[in-house]
């Protein structure tokens, strides 16, 4: 199918437009000319007609007998048409006729016409009937006779009608060539008027993923009608750009942070085949590798559960959500994570005003409490608590993690959601931790349409406060 | 040779620590963190530093710049997993010799820290010449006079070292201090027995070529 195009439908309506106006031009310029040739040829017909008239005498005789010599007629302008006349006295003799006079020369169609139309054997005539045209005879001895006639005269109006056909092919020529040149300059008008289009979507064509402007061509920037086109574009492009960059920031973090771990795993496989070994020494050596390949594994999975749950914060909408509350959901952490609580000497309360339920993924509520616990449990000082409290307000539900540990620095405390952030290298690592563990954290909640916020203060501790929404 | 390696991640500490025991011959502490790492570069006589900059308390470029502004002029080999161009000027401009960036092949590294250690010590060949004596510290073998001679590890990293300070005393605790790590006390009469054997091995018996400075230490004539 062709594809459709505004240049060819815009020239198509304007050259429709321009011939609908051509023709009705046309139409009116020859049936004004009609007008003017038939009033032309009528003058001409009375003038033949009167000059019939005059030909009429008194007769010799002094009889106030009117006669008509057919010789001195003046010959007919159509040879193979010849005119055709006839002269008749008030009471309606006929004084004279031309040879050709048909018998029965049909009237006008309304009655009182001065000038009509016939058709005797198929050829066109205009008709005249002059009524009391005074004799003109002035010489014969009835001179002082008041006695008048009536001349009926026709010509054929096979001149008249080439006439009128040659001047409506002349202004239909002259219109249609008018038309062909307007057609040309439109054309070229709407070829000129959309050429912004074409510079437009040549510099859109230039946007590649390692070039993201959009360098908007002036003329492009200077039309009015694509104003609203150039914008959607440039809007368009910069949410590109930055889902873009994000994605990108991602994999760079990403690729950096399986740097170190991939650094270790070689360096023990290097280290291994260094110089010859026992097999119980390879062994050791082995099992060292397959712990350094389960760090790479465990960090690949935080990544990807990080991804995930950008993803679904993104707004991917979800099918798999059932009611869980949340004080049972966070006891049920907190209980889990009791054996690492009581390693560090840390107890961890569980406070429920009453039980708030939303509709969620069981397990990434699970995976929101245990990170929040972890480090809450991680920077808290020996025999010290982990305080959870869970509240129900207008339109949300409330679990605070509050610990009494070491606090976060002020500097810190606007980078600990960002991926890949560790607040102190050695102590996350002892942990296995990779820095994506409150990223995970806060793009789950927000996955959830929900907030969470942190107050810290050093040496006092840290309190993190989760807002999830019932309707989300 | 004695090395620093100051890593938090102690596994590849660990590793690096293993390579180059095992492939140079190089004595090795581990420090892993940036204080514990700055405090042990500034009291003991390292001949080459393996630093990485990720490091927690202090990090890497700290503990390089004050290194330098301490006046500790021992080479500096940084690892990093960073590989901007920027930061690798920085770290260079800070004062370190080299970097290599993660995850590395140790061969590399142990290539480098040598070639490190040898320029640390004034000489651009891998092969060290006194008199008709011809070292090579790339393969770690000992010639005389076109003849290999078989040296056990730690006779070899004694003539290696008495042969980068050819021409010098060495005491015997700079010796020690140098081929052993922070425990090299429990190895006090040790250097006795390697330098006989090494004179025996050499065909060395009247001292020519290793000299005894009583009460000093050793030195091997250029």
């Amino acid at each position: 199918m062709p594809k459709l195009s505004i240049r060819r439908r815009l020239i198509a309506s304007v050259f429709a437009t321009q011939l609908i106006l051509t023709v009705a031009l046309v139409a009116l310029a020859t049936y004004f000319t009609r007008g003017q040739l038939r009033a032309a040829f009528d003058a001409g017909l009375h003038g033949r007609a009167m000059s019939v008239a005059a030909l009429i005498r008194y007769s010799e005789e002094g009889n106030h007998e009117l006669i008509f010599d057919r010789e001195l007629s003046p010959p007919s302008l159509d040879r193979r048409h010849p005119d055709f006349y006839q002269i008749v006295d008030e009471s309606g003799r006929v004084i004279g006729a031309s040879s050709n006079w048909p018998g029965n020369l049909p009237g006008p169609s309304k009655p009182g016409r001065q000038y009509w139309d016939v058709t005797v054997d198929g050829v066109h005539y205009r008709t005249v009937r002059l009524d009391h045209l005074p004799v003109l005879d002035r010489e014969g001895p009835d001179t002082k006779s008041n006695a008048t006639i009536t001349v009926i005269y026709a010509a054929p109006t096979d001149e008249f009608r080439e006439d009128l056909w040659h001047a409506a092919i002349l202004t239909l020529a002259g219109s249609l060539l008018l038309l062909a040149m307007a057609t040309l300059v439109v054309a070229w008008a709407i070829r000129q008027g959309l050429s912004p289009l074409k510079t437009l979507a040549v510099s859109a064509g230039k946007v590649s993923a390692s070039d993201w402007n959009l360098n908007l061509p002036e003329d492009a920037t200077a039309t009015e009608e694509l104003a609203p086109l150039t914008g959607a574009m440039e809007t368009m492009l910069a949410t590109l750009y930055r889902a873009f960059s994000s994605q990108q920031e991602f994999l760079a973090n990403a690729a950096h942070e399986l740097k170190t771990p991939v650094a270790i795993l070689k360096s023990t496989l290097q280290s291994m085949v260094q110089v010859p070994r026992t097999a119980d020494e390879y062994r050791a050596r082995m099992e060292i590798a397959l712990d350094d390949v389960a760090r790479i594994e465990k960090l690949i999975h935080s990544m990807l559960r990080l991804a995930r749950a950008e993803q679904s914060a993104a707004g991917h909408h979800r099918q798999d959500l059932v009611p869980v509350d949340l004080a049972a959901s966070c006891e049920q952490s907190a209980d889990r994570l009791g054996a690492v609580a009581d390693a560090g000497g840390v107890r961890i309360e569980v406070l429920s005003e009453n039980h708030p339920t939303i509709k969620a993924d069981p397990e990434d509520l699970e995976l929101i409490w245990n990170n929040l616990l972890e480090n809450a449990i991680r920077y808290s000082p020996k025999s010290s608590r982990v305080l959870v409290t869970i509240s129900e307000q207008d339109h949300n539900a409330q679990v605070t993690v509050q610990d009494w540990g070491t606090g976060i620095a002020e500097s810190e405390l606007t980078h600990i959601f960002d991926r890949f952030h560790r607040a102190d290298a050695s102590r996350t690592r002892e942990t296995g931790g990779y820095g994506l563990g409150l990223a995970i954290t806060k793009a789950m909640v927000n996955a959830y349409g929900g907030t969470i916020v942190v107050d810290s203060r050093v040496g006092e501790g840290t309190v993190m406060t989760v807002r999830l929404p019932f309707k989300s | 040779m004695r090395i620093l390696i100051i890593e938090d991640e102690r596994r590849l500490a660990d590793n690096i620590g293993r390579s180059m025991r095992e492939g140079a011959g190089y004595a090795v502490d581990l420090a892993f963190d940036g204080e514990e790492g700055l405090y042990m570069a500034e009291s003991n006589p390292y001949d080459l530093v393996l630093l990485d900059l990720m490091l927690p308390r202090i990090d890497g470029m700290t503990v390089l710049q004050r290194m330098r502004t301490a006046g500790i002029t021992t080479p500096v080999l940084v690892l990093t997993a960073r590989d901007e161009k920027e930061s690798i000027v920085a770290v260079l401009n800070s004062g370190a010799d080299d970097y290599v960036t993660k995850p590395f092949d140790l061969g590399e590294l142990v290539a480098r820290s040598k070639a490190l250690i040898r320029r640390g010590k004034g000489h651009g060949a891998p092969v060290l010449k006194v008199k008709d004596l011809e070292i090579n510290t790339a393969d770690r073998t000992v010639r005389r006079n076109g003849k290999l001679i078989v040296l056990s590890g730690m006779e070899y990293r004694v003539l290696e070292y008495l042969a980068h300070r050819s021409g010098a005393i060495i005491s015997k605790t700079e010796l020690l201090e140098h081929l052993y790590d922070f425990n090299w006390e429990r190895f006090s009469n040790v250097i006795e027995v390697y330098i006989s054997g090494l004179r025996r091995k050499l065909d060395d018996r009247n001292g020519d070529l290793i000299q005894t400075s009583r009460g000093q230490g050793y030195m091997l004539r250029n």
